[in-house]
């Protein structure tokens, strides 16, 4: 098992209310120069650039590697130092869905194919963006792979859709993905906030708490009292905020498979507010 | 005021009667919010609470606040499983067409005031 560290609630320039700067490329080299070794993508009800960030990565990943050989051919002898690590990052594709109750619920699922079911689902739901939208809630930009804008989502994606959190949840499930009750710590969208007391019989499979809950604040056992693993995410809309919440993960490396077993404590496999 | 008054002059939908302690009793107090953490910190004891959630906490937040009845705003009903806890709990439920605002309203011209009146 090894250490490593995940902010797994990350916004694209997709989200209306996210920054034009929070583009593939630049989450990427962001994330990478946090030595974060995990992110997830959750833009609000939508998938659409979760594969474009995943791209992202795996180019970062093949240009550094190509960057270090070189390099090494360059210089001949010791490797080259100030180049980063070949870990590479690992990008989940979730979503953060607003519920019919406007709580914020993760889902973080197994691959693209999955998070794009899932996400055509709950976008699907919505009403469309029309006239005069993007002034009030933001743009929504789709976006390539290198940051190249390829349209805008025509849905209204700051609109709650009409699941109620148990069914958010089961969505969530039914495409094989991990339910996460967003942010519980806040007053606005999270679930304790809208619901009164956290709602144990919806089948969440972990807490959220926002960067406004530090390791070793009092308010973790409040959270940590329903009996579920916390994890801590930036919920970042600009790239200045990306990392600066993150869970620690013990995992036999950053995957999904791997996540989902340290949710639930298996062999060794733990997570934990950073 | 008892809730049975106001039922009946505002046309509401009995979704669950009161109880016999509660049909007796005078509503002098409201509360209209759908943020359910702040019912629970605000809503006045044995008052009447107009909401448009119709999540199950909204019964054991009306519970714990003590409150004599729950009114479903816009025309939203709760589904079988939320009905079957208020009866449990032994707590009014109400379903109306009329909106928000406008149900706040015709309770406020009946005499039935805010928490802080």
């Amino acid at each position: 098992m090894k250490l490593c560290f995940a902010d797994l609630h990350v916004h694209t320039a997709l989200s209306p209310c996210a920054d034009d700067e929070m583009t593939p490329p630049r989450i990427v080299e962001r994330a990478l120069a946090e030595g974060l070794a995990m992110i997830a993508v959750c833009d609000h009800n939508t998938t659409g650039n979760a594969a474009a960030v995943q791209m992202a990565a795996e180019r970062a990943t093949v240009e550094a590697a190509v960057e270090r050989a070189d390099a090494k051919a360059a210089a001949g002898r010791t490797a080259a130092t100030g180049t980063p690590s070949g870990d590479g990052l690992t990008v989940i594709a979730g979503m953060e869905v607003t519920s019919v109750e406007e709580c914020h619920v993760v889902g973080l699922f197994p691959d693209a194919a999955a998070a794009a079911a899932a996400g055509a689902e709950v976008t699907g739901l919505l009403p469309a963006a029309g006239e005069g939208y993007a002034e009030f809630f933001g743009e929504q930009h789709l976006l390539a792979a290198d940051g190249t804008r390829c349209g805008a989502e025509p849905a209204a994606l700051a609109t709650a859709t009409p699941l109620d959190v148990g069914a958010v949840v089961a969505l969530v499930h039914r495409h094989g993905g991990l339910a996460v009750a967003a942010h519980v710590d806040r007053r606005s969208f999270g679930v304790v906030g809208q619901l009164g007391v956290f709602p144990a019989e919806a089948g969440f499979d972990a807490v959220e708490v926002s960067r406004h809950v530090t390791a070793g604040s009092p308010k973790l056992a409040e959270h940590a009292a329903f009996g579920l693993p916390l994890l801590r995410s930036s919920d970042s809309h600009t790239l200045d905020t990306l990392g600066s919440a993150r869970t620690a993960l013990r995992v036999a490396a950053p995957t999904f498979a791997e996540l989902a077993l340290a949710l639930r404590g298996a062999e060794g496999r733990s997570v934990a507010v950073a | 005021m008892t809730l049975d008054d106001i039922a009946r002059e505002l046309e509401l939908v009995e979704l669950v009667p009161p109880n016999e302690v509660e049909r007796a009793a005078e509503v002098t107090r409201g509360y209209a919010s759908d943020l359910l953490s702040d019912v629970l910190a605000h809503a006045p004891a044995g008052g009447v609470l107009v909401t448009l959630q119709v999540h199950l906490n909204v019964i054991a937040v009306a519970g714990h606040a003590d409150l004599a009845a729950v009114i479903f705003a816009g025309g939203r009903r709760p589904d079988d499983e939320v009905v079957a806890k208020a009866v449990d709990e032994g707590l009014a439920l109400y379903g109306c067409e009329a909106d928000t605002f406008e149900i706040a309203g015709r309770l406020y011209a009946l005499g039935v005031k805010g928490s802080r009146a």
